[in-house]
């Protein structure tokens, strides 16, 4: 493990002192200009690439937001608010919005608390533990693009599940051909890609509740559920929120996963948000309309992991209070 | 008590490993198989046997060609990596260092993209790329997947440069060293363990990187990375599983031996990559 597991919260703070004091000494003034003209050519390159290509696309998105841009024809017409009146009455966009709601709900409380669960039977530093921290971590190294594929040869109509329930007289499952059970088996399988990084940040994160705590605990008479529920739990309050940020921000934003697995079907019943987003983009030649979805999304991660964040700050304070 | 605690522990564990490992039992063995075998014998002992032809013949298909795509994208994930370094690492050590109010501007900017995401900015970032000329390109490319790396880099590098003491910048600057000269003679060489760290993620990042590729690059470009080349190959051949299977195997197969040999670092360069981003 890196060394640098201490200054995090100290950035800013740290940015913000003084650092020379106040006497001006001699050429102090020529040091100082000659100082901050090595700080512009050091800091030139990364503002340069984030402004040309974060911020000024920003800025873009908004304003293509409001025109009928079709990816091709410079400048485009400048529509008003049409695209977001559209996007709020377009059947196909409310429901990949739902789609994604349901699957950020259901995906985001399933791997936390499996990974959680996991975590805590897996905290022993045994031969095997490491074995199962590693298989269960596997899928995001695999990505979701071969993972998509894969599962899609597994659970289709002729797949490897499939030909097996076939060869044994059973009635086929339709686990990608039918819009309800395909919508499951979506999230099952985002469940199953995706929990092993919770494992492991849950993990790192039990490794900072101090062991003499819950000793202390259990002489005072602690049942281990207690110890979880009154102790583990509490400090591991913040390892708590970095985990539901990140599996919310990466599942209000699933794409790749879906294009492999299902292709957004059968008939548009699991496209996502950026599925969404990326096809009305792309397919459609509607750049504009594809903007204010960004827009919205983008406003949905912010609200989101702010939201989260905030949450998380205000509980802490009443219980601290 | 006891004995039933164990009990449901080892079942815990045998679900576990079977429903992880399952799928990857299927795709390295059916990668092996004969259509038929793979259609009526998924899990067990093929009756054709096991044979290499299937990959030999993904591995020389002109459909795609995946070991041109493994360099693309090695080159590709070496690059990024690289310019990242370079473009993150001075300006970390300038706003580590720095005490002025502008250095909390810059932060502030440059720290904006945390909250947002790359699939979202692909759009304006065509139409960006598009007006400077460099859409459909290597290089607007580059620009853009390094980009995408600086917030997460950046985060990182200041929180560790500012654990180093300051000191050693003073006895450099008495020593006559400019301030670039300073950060790559003196602190970066100290900063292994961070580097290592930023490196993996910015590697499995672009490695598995497929929106940008894709709509970047696009496949007119002709230019395909493991990811965009397995899709392009795969959606076309779908019910050839004697296709699908081998080439599925033949992108998995480095990540997933890299990973076997680098797991610890992997994994705790993304943990402690997660939970200080």
């Amino acid at each position: 493990m890196p060394t640098s597991n201490t200054t995090t919260v100290g950035v800013v703070a740290h940015a913000a002192a003084p650092a020379g004091g106040f006497r001006v000494r001699p050429g102090a003034l020529r040091a100082k200009r000659r100082e901050t003209l090595a700080d512009i050519g050091m800091l030139a390159p990364a503002l340069i690439l984030v402004g040309g290509l974060i911020v000024i696309p920003l800025f873009f998105a908004l304003y293509l937001s409001f025109t009928d841009w079709d990816g091709f024809t410079l400048p485009a017409q400048f529509v008003g608010p049409h695209n977001y009146i559209r996007l709020f009455t377009d059947p196909s966009v409310l429901h990949s919005i739902g789609v994604t709601l349901l699957i950020t709900v259901i995906g985001t409380i399933v791997c936390n608390v499996l990974g959680l669960g996991l975590a805590i039977a897996l905290n022993r530093n045994t031969r095997l533990n490491a074995f199962l921290r590693v298989l269960v971590f596997y899928p995001y190294i695999v990505g979701p693009v071969i993972l998509g594929f894969l599962w899609s040869s597994i659970l289709g109509t002729d797949g490897a599940v499939n030909s097996v329930l076939g060869q044994l007289k059973q009635p086929l499952l339709p686990f990608l051909s039918d819009p309800t059970w395909a919508l499951a088996t979506v999230i099952c399988i985002i469940v199953w890609s995706s929990f092993g990084v919770n494992v492991v940040l849950y993990l790192a994160g039990l490794q900072t509740v101090p062991e003499s705590l819950i000793e202390a605990a259990t002489i005072d008479g602690a049942s281990p559920w207690q110890v979880f529920w009154r102790v583990k739990l509490p400090m591991l309050a913040p390892t708590v929120t970095v985990n539901v940020v990140l599996v919310v921000i990466g599942l209000l934003r699933v794409y790749e996963l879906i294009l492999a697995l299902t292709e957004g079907g059968p008939a548009g019943s699991t496209q996502s948000f950026v599925y969404s987003i990326l096809s009305s983009s792309f397919q459609n030649s509607q750049l504009g309309y594809g903007a204010a979805q960004s827009i919205v999304l983008m406003i949905g991660i912010i609200i989101a992991s702010v939201g989260i964040t905030a949450a998380r700050r205000r509980s802490e304070q009443a219980v601290a209070a | 008590m006891i004995a039933s605690r164990r009990t449901g522990r080892v079942i815990l564990v045998v679900i576990l490993v079977v429903v992880m490992i399952a799928p990857m039992y299927l795709l390295i063995t059916n990668a092996f198989k004969s259509q038929h075998d793979i259609l009526t014998e998924p899990f067990s002992w093929p009756t054709d046997g096991y044979s290499f032809q299937y990959l030999w013949r993904a591995l020389t298909s002109p459909d795609f060609n995946v070991v041109a795509a493994y360099g693309i994208t090695l080159f590709f994930v070496v690059i990024v990596c690289v310019l990242s370094l370079l473009v993150v690492g001075p300006a970390a050590y300038a706003i580590a260092r720095g005490s002025r109010r502008y250095h909390r501007i810059v932060l502030f900017i440059l720290l904006t993209g945390l909250f947002i995401p790359g699939s979202t900015l692909v759009i304006p970032v065509i139409y960006v790329l598009k007006t400077i000329g460099l859409i459909g390109t290597i290089p607007g490319f580059f620009l853009f997947e390094t980009t995408l790396t600086v917030p997460t880099t950046l985060f990182l590098f200041v929180a560790f440069i500012q654990s180093i003491p300051r000191e050693l910048d003073e006895a450099a600057r008495i020593d006559g060293a400019t301030r670039y000269g300073t950060f790559w003679r003196v602190i970066f060489p100290l900063m292994r363990p961070v580097v290592a760290t930023t490196v993996i993620l910015n590697a499995v990042g672009v490695w598995g990187d497929f929106v940008d590729p894709q709509f970047l690059l696009g496949p007119s470009s002709g230019i395909y990375t493991v990811t965009t080349g397995i899709y392009a190959a795969i959606s076309r051949l779908s019910t050839d599983y004697t296709t699908v299977y081998p080439n599925m195997l033949l992108a998995a197969a480095p990540v997933i031996i890299f990973y076997v040999f680098m797991q610890k670092r992997i994994i705790g360069g993304l943990t402690s990559g997660a939970i200080k981003g």
